[in-house]
């Protein structure tokens, strides 16, 4: 069975969320519900009441990321003073505490804003091409809801969009 | 007064601020050619000093360091308000952040840049500057990670890039839009490459939104241990002036101060320039004008701190170098530091003049003029009045070549700062809209919205 | 593999130098300067010029004090001039202390180099490698004796400084110093290294005497002693021993007991615990002239 995108938008989150919550509600066939993508201008947070709980695991790459950022930098910075002719610096011990813990401090943060951009890129599968229905009004004002969803579905969910005041509705071409 | 309008409409927003990328005032050319001018002069003095030698900045033995340092130091301090607004004012829901933080974040990254300069220039080799890098090599020569001019490399590599990180991701939404309305050419390209492709669909939010919490959260520890490392260069020391254990906090009170100042001094340059009136709105220059009070007292205290700790030690040199700032021949620029860091602030305490433009913009500038003379006041005297008798009938004053450089920096931020705001929207577009949209719903709530949302 | 040879030997890697540390063997040198016999003449301070290759930067130069002395004698003049009874100049009371790197057993300098081009060496010196410099002068700034210079211009290439002719007296032990790096007193470490190669080729130890640093052999007055402090033999330990001043110690002992004691050796600052090398004898003399 093909599958079409197709894109509403609509004037604020209000009535985009009553048009989810139908959707939702109608159990229409050939229509998988995580296959409903939100558009917005802002973030709405509230939006996962309605969704449900979709993840989001930046943290996780965030933890790898700084353990291996600090480890990395104790080891290295120790192992590099051991290594380098081991010759005695103001009495100090070759492989001192203090200033190994500053640089591990600061090799554990930069692991861990590094990871987590490469994460979030991860998680919010950037970069990428655009989806093919997209409209600029998305990033201006408007809710948009992109809906990749079965041909025999299409119909009904238009109509769902429409009794929501859909300002506009972007349809792909059927294959 | 609101912090903001709540019935903006957003398309406004979006217009107003891409109006910025196009058609600023004339006075943002004049602003940009007199930086070129100024950074001019610094590249003729470097390639002066580069070819002929470190002697030519007047600097001596014993008095090693000069201006340079106490530059650097001014350049590293002015970078830690753009993570106090960005990170610890979004971790604290301070709404009011939201229309400046852009810019003052973009004020950090290129402070840190301008620093960073001032180590290239102060080097006396630096054509060797790569030995001060950990790259491998199979000679297995490393630098010296005791040296903490180390590791002020890594905490302002770690700063830097993690800044310009934090600045990028935050602004990519901003990017979209502006890929979505500019007019084909070279910059749509730049912009379709940098926006990543975003849509702002709920993943991308959901993962960003998670992301820019987590950097906030490691910027935050990140600022304040690159300044208290930069206190350590002189803290770590055994000089008397310099081994002082409450210098790190000292430091990073320092920094959050002159970056505030600077933030009004931008805010007020960009707002005329960038016609920003109904973003950068008064309100929300008061409110950073009595955070800036706020700094500006904790500083004042932890600099008696200082000096009483130090009068009370009856450490004999460190109390030297004291009475030395205060009488000797840097008294005119310390007791000048005293008054612009201390007296001037009490300006801002004044209701009428926290939303008084020219004063503030006039007050902003002699906050920092104090504090770069502070930077001087730390650095300098301790060199002419140290340890060591022989010392202390060697007189110096920095020469034109060290001025030259000093100035030269301001043109040089001043110039990739208007840069910045002329390529990249200045304003957060998406942030403004939610701002606007918070106090919308608070409104409808009918909540009391006077007083800011949060 | 780093980690490794990290792992292994870990307690090689763990100590602190010189107080919880072995004594330097065989070599430790070190020095006493007798200020009872110095007359501030300020030959060793042109035999080091000589010596060492270090330039004279001329006046102009001087007046903005970029002057390369390394050993460089320090005039502290009485002020007992106003009070009756007291002296009729100034300059009766002058006191003189030449000064040069105190070769520290725990440098400050060495700590905060970036690139660790100053460091300890096995047989106590404290040693500055030109090529490693980058000119942060952090080592300057760190240094409580001020006693490191710094190549402020380009001197090698300077016509002014060693003129045409004048280069031929350049010692060709010594390198010269390129502009951008930080130099000081190395306690003449070309004569070291070269009674060293030769006491080893004869199967040795140096002996005491064999090495004489440039200022030692100029002074008239004998009034710098340098020696292997290990030596039980060279006269520098026997100094040391005599006036019960110990390396290793940030407070002698003797300053401790009661009443004090009549031993002249001191080390300058050395409550900041650099451990520097160099023992001064107080001068007994009322006056220098």
């Amino acid at each position: 069975m093909s599958q079409r995108h197709i894109l509403a938008l609509f004037n604020d989150f209000e009535e985009a969320e009553g048009a989810i919550r139908a959707l939702r509600a109608a159990k229409i066939d050939g229509f998988n519900f995580d296959d409903l993508t939100l558009k917005s201008p802002i973030e709405h947070h509230e939006v996962e009441d309605i969704l449900g709980e979709r993840s989001a695991p930046v943290q996780r790459f965030t933890l790898v990321g700084a353990l291996m950022g600090g480890l990395l930098g104790f080891f290295l910075i120790s192992g590099a003073q051991a290594n380098f002719y081991a010759q005695m610096k103001g009495g100090k011990p070759i492989v001192p505490f203090p200033p190994n813990f500053v640089l591990t401090y600061e090799m554990f943060i930069l692991g861990g804003v590094f990871v987590s951009i490469l994460g979030f890129l991860i998680c919010a599968g950037l970069p990428a091409k655009r989806s093919p229905l997209y409209s600029a009004k998305v990033s201006e004002d408007q809710i948009g809801i992109l809906i990749k969803a079965e041909d025999k579905a299409i119909e009904k969910i238009k109509s769902v969009f429409v009794t929501f005041e859909a300002l506009e509705i972007q349809e792909e071409a059927g294959k | 007064m609101k912090d903001i309008r709540e019935d903006i409409a957003w398309a406004k927003i979006n217009q107003d601020v891409l109006k910025s990328l196009e058609n600023p005032r004339k006075l943002y050319w004049v602003i940009v050619f007199c930086a070129m001018a100024v950074f001019s002069v610094g590249l003729g003095c470097e390639i002066y000093q580069y070819n002929v030698g470190m002697g030519v900045a007047n600097l001596n033995n014993p008095q090693v360091w000069g201006l340079y340092i106490a530059t650097f130091i001014f350049w590293i301090g002015m970078s830690h308000s753009g993570t106090l607004l960005s990170a610890i004012l979004h971790l604290m829901h301070a709404d009011w952040r939201k229309p400046i933080y852009r810019f003052a974040e973009a004020m950090t990254t290129f402070s840190l840049m301008t620093a960073g300069l001032f180590v290239m220039v102060h080097i006396g080799r630096l054509w060797q500057f790569y030995y001060s890098l950990p790259y491998p090599n199979e000679r297995g020569i490393w630098p010296n990670f005791q040296s903490p001019l180390l590791w002020d490399a890594m905490a302002i590599f770690t700063y830097l890039s993690s800044s310009v990180l934090f600045l990028y991701v935050g602004m990519i939404p901003d990017l979209a839009i502006v890929r979505d309305n500019i007019h084909a050419g070279w910059r749509k390209k730049l912009y379709s490459a940098l926006s990543l492709g975003w849509e702002g669909t709920d993943r991308q939010w959901r993962n960003f939104r998670v992301t820019y919490l987590t950097i906030a959260c490691f910027l935050i520890p990140l600022a304040v241990s690159v300044h208290s490392i930069v206190a350590g260069d002189f803290a770590m020391s055994q000089q008397p002036g310099w081994h002082v254990t409450s210098f790190p906090p000292y430091f990073v009170a320092g920094a959050l101060y002159s970056g505030c100042a600077a933030i009004i001094t931008l805010f007020i340059i960009l707002r005329y320039v960038f016609r920003f009136e109904e973003y950068m709105t008064l309100p929300i220059l008061k409110k950073t004008v009595r955070l800036t009070f706020a700094i500006a007292m904790v500083w004042t205290y932890l600099n008696a701190v200082e000096f009483a700790s130090v009068w009370y030690s009856h450490d004999q040199a460190s109390k030297d170098v004291l009475i030395q700032k205060a009488t000797g021949p840097y008294a005119p620029f310390w007791w000048g530091m005293i008054f612009c860091g201390s007296v001037v602030p009490f300006m801002l305490s004044i209701k009428r003049f926290q939303t008084n433009i020219p004063v503030l913009f006039a007050v902003s500038l002699l906050l920092n003029l104090g504090m770069w003379l502070e930077r001087w006041m730390i650095v300098a005297p301790t060199f002419s009045h140290g340890y060591y008798p022989w010392t202390w009938d060697h007189n110096q004053w920095p020469s034109m070549v060290q001025w030259g450089m000093v100035f030269a920096s301001f043109g040089w931020f001043t110039l990739l700062f208007m840069i910045f705001c002329k390529v990249f929207p200045s304003v957060s577009m998406y942030e403004v809209k939610e701002m606007v949209y918070h106090r919308k719903l608070h409104a409808a709530k009918g909540g009391n919205n006077s007083q800011g949302a949060h | 593999m780093s980690v490794t040879n990290l792992l292994e030997n870990w307690s090689q890697f763990r100590h602190f130098h010189p107080v919880d540390d072995k004594p330097h063997d065989p070599y430790k040198w070190a020095m006493s300067i007798d200020l009872d016999t110095c007359t501030g003449c300020n030959a060793c301070s042109v035999a080091c010029f000589a010596e060492n290759n270090i330039p004279v930067v001329g006046k102009d130069k001087f007046e903005h004090g970029q002057q390369m002395h390394w050993m460089r004698i320090e005039r502290y003049w009485d002020e007992d001039v106003s009070n009756p009874g007291g002296r009729d100049f100034p300059d009766q009371g002058a006191q003189f202390l030449p000064m040069m790197c105190q070769q520290c057993e725990a440098a400050p300098c060495e700590t905060v180099c970036p690139v660790a081009a100053t460091n300890h060496t096995p047989d106590g010196l404290n040693s500055q490698i030109y090529n490693r410099c980058i000119g942060s002068r952090y080592c300057s700034a760190n240094c409580p004796f001020k006693v490191r210079y710094f190549n402020w211009y380009d001197y090698p290439t300077d016509d002014s400084v060693w003129p045409a002719e004048m280069n031929q007296q350049l010692n060709p032990d010594v390198s010269v110093r390129s502009k951008g790096v930080m130099e000081k007193c190395t306690f003449c470490v070309q004569r070291i290294s070269a009674a060293k190669i030769t006491a080893k080729n004869e199967g040795r130890l140096v002996h005491d005497g064999e090495i004489q640093t440039a200022c030692q052999q100029a002074c008239p007055t004998n009034a710098i002693t340098f020696g292997n402090l290990v030596d039980t033999e060279a006269r520098v330990h026997k100094q040391w021993e005599a006036q019960r001043v110990e390396i290793d110690k940030d407070k002698q002992e003797k300053d401790e007991e009661k009443g004090g004691t009549d031993l002249r050796g001191y080390r300058i600052l050395e409550e900041l615990r650099a451990y520097p090398s160099v023992m001064y004898l107080e001068r007994v003399r009322e006056s220098a002239v």
